[in-house]
């Protein structure tokens, strides 16, 4: 009796140090993936507050004292207050065109029977799979004949025309959902189908609405091969482009290129902090349903 | 679902969109057709050349090293990134203090501009003032320092490793997600039979979440094949064309060599590849799910 007392005691003893160990490996290892996630970011944002001088000589410490001007150079000298101006500019009406075209076409698409509905569908699905460095020259030379090169215009509809097929698949899916007693009672009271559109369908559409709005405008908020191919006026610049620009003339002030990039990264790092949810599942859903 | 009696709303309905798409997505790949076969370097007169850009195109050993490229891109995506995450969310994936915090910085980079990335991770692999090289002096490996992105045998690796670091996150969510769908009973059923966890995991976890394991390779395959603004930005395809993707060398010809014929044909030859990737994974998956 009291020998296997005392042999179940030392099982259980090692058991729970067994238990302390894997917790802490797993830990460890995830602490070390946050540490490998995170700190190229602390590191950059922590040396744009340092002298070019104290950065060479120390670059891991905190700064000894807090300096600002770095972000006066990015700010004045790489003109960054007009890069965001034009990446909200162009990112937003992008998306307002693109979310307001796609929802009417999914409207369609999921509320009506008609020929060839199926086909359009697939045809509209199908542009996912279009590889953006494909349509680079192309898309220049068909801008240049339109005489959009160089105007926000030359930005707005490829982010329109390639946010389109996850958006009208997004809505799509979503709206073909709701039960078709919804619009009957409508259209005996007698209204068209706009009008059902407007006042039923798009407010019953909201959550799908919210995802592709939030992936229309991280991905028009980020692009940046098109604006490298088709913007060429420095005051026309999106952020993205503004950025690699600005790095590559600044390529040994390295100081001045951290604070540049802390300036567009703060804004980004909050927008993601309040919102994480919905990025994440707008994100994450669209991938795997795409 | 209804039928109209006015089919022409429904063309209202769908035309804005379609047109737009259609324009600025579907014809600039046919666009690119057409200038293929052409030589034309964007002012004097086009002239039809035939196949002759493409017989050039592959007897450019520098476009095989950028094919070459595009396919350790892939492959370091598929088995760094999955497998990474993977990983770590099967270790997320149980009641633990701080996994909310673990996941919010497992996805920050995913949010992260390519361009503040591209930047922030040349500083971190600069030679004389970059985070890994004085890591290593500091800890002692001062002998393992390396010029990472000037020098060709190491460029490659130093941009996938990129890479990877950018979207693991991505794929450590879409797992931890699928993972919260393996229905609960099954693991109690299985923890009653005493099956340890590396046993769940094998022969219930895994294979519960395995169609989102394979829509993950796809994406990722999918994704890596866009890869340009990250290696513009970081490399621009040097040193020596050592990290050339096709995209870049297809940037470099057309719009530095002004060469838009000879681009054009690049174009296709990235359509062409990135569709038959695509359509060769996810025959092969499928296959594979029957």
């Amino acid at each position: 009796m009291r020998e296997s007392a005392v042999h179940y005691d030392t099982v259980s003893k090692q058991a729970r140090k067994r238990k302390i160990v894997k917790r802490s490996t797993i830990y460890l290892i995830l602490f070390l993936f946050t540490i490998v996630n995170a700190y190229p970011i602390f590191w950059m944002i922590m040396n744009s507050f340092k002298t070019g001088q104290e950065f060479s000589f120390d670059p891991f410490g905190l700064p000894n004292e807090w300096v600002f001007t770095n972000y006066v150079e990015a700010w004045v000298t790489a003109n960054i207050g007009s890069y965001f101006f034009n990446s909200l500019f162009v990112g937003i009406v992008a998306l307002l065109i693109c979310i307001l075209v796609g929802a009417f076409a999914s409207y369609f698409l999921s509320r009506f029977q008609f020929r060839g509905r199926n086909l359009l569908y697939g045809f509209f699905v199908v542009g996912l799979l279009v590889p953006i460095h494909a349509t680079l020259v192309p898309m220049f030379i068909l801008m240049q004949k339109l005489g959009f090169l160089n105007t926000h215009l030359a930005l707005i509809f490829p982010y329109v025309a390639f946010n389109l097929p996850i958006t009208i698949f997004l809505l799509t899916s979503f709206m073909s959902s709701f039960p078709k007693e919804i619009e009957e009672s409508a259209i005996m009271d007698g209204c068209g189908p706009f009008r059902i559109f407007w006042s039923i369908i798009l407010p019953m559409s909201r959550p799908a609405l919210a995802t592709a709005v939030i992936l229309n405008f991280i991905n028009n908020w980020n692009e940046f091969s098109f604006a490298l191919v088709l913007i060429n006026d420095k005051a026309l610049s999106t952020l993205p482009l503004g950025l690699a620009n600005f790095a590559g003339e600044y390529t040994t002030n390295y100081t001045a290129q951290m604070a540049g990039l802390t300036l567009v990264l703060i804004p980004t790092i909050l927008f993601y902090l309040i919102m994480e949810k919905q990025i994440v599942n707008g994100m994450t859903q669209g991938a795997v349903k795409g | 679902m209804h039928l109209l009696k006015k089919p022409w709303i429904i063309a209202v309905g769908v035309i804005p969109a379609l047109v737009i798409y259609l324009i600025f997505s579907i014809v600039p790949i046919f666009i690119s057709f057409y200038y293929s076969l052409m030589s034309w370097n964007g002012f004097s007169e086009m002239q039809f050349i035939g196949l002759a850009n493409f017989k050039e195109v592959f007897q450019d050993s520098v476009f095989w090293v950028s094919v070459r490229n595009n396919i350790l891109v892939v492959l370091a995506s598929v088995f760094g990134q999955i497998p990474i995450a993977l990983a770590l969310a099967l270790l997320l994936n149980r009641k633990m203090k701080g996994a909310k915090f673990f996941r919010t910085i497992g996805f920050m980079p995913v949010v992260i501009s390519t361009v503040v990335i591209s930047i922030t991770w040349r500083m971190i692999y600069n030679s004389e003032y970059g985070m890994i090289n004085n890591f290593l002096e500091a800890i002692g490996l001062g002998f393992l320092q390396q010029n990472w992105l000037g020098d060709p045998t190491w460029a490659m690796v130093a941009v996938c490793i990129t890479i990877i670091w950018q979207f693991v996150g991505l794929y450590f969510i879409i797992f931890l997600s699928a993972l919260q769908t393996v229905p609960s009973e099954i693991l109690e059923a299985a923890d009653l039979d005493g099956a340890s966890e590396w046993q769940k995991t094998i022969h219930v976890v895994l294979p519960s979440i395995w169609n989102i394991i394979l829509i993950s390779v796809v994406l990722c395959i999918s994704g890596s094949l866009k890869t340009f603004d990250l290696i513009f930005v970081m490399t621009s395809g040097g040193p020596a064309n050592s990290t050339e993707v096709m995209a870049t060398y297809m940037y470099g010809k057309t719009f530095e060599g002004l060469r838009y014929g000879y681009g054009s044909a690049i174009s296709v030859l990235i359509f062409v590849f990135s569709i038959a990737l695509i359509l060769i994974t996810t025959k092969l998956l499928r296959r594979r799910e029957v």
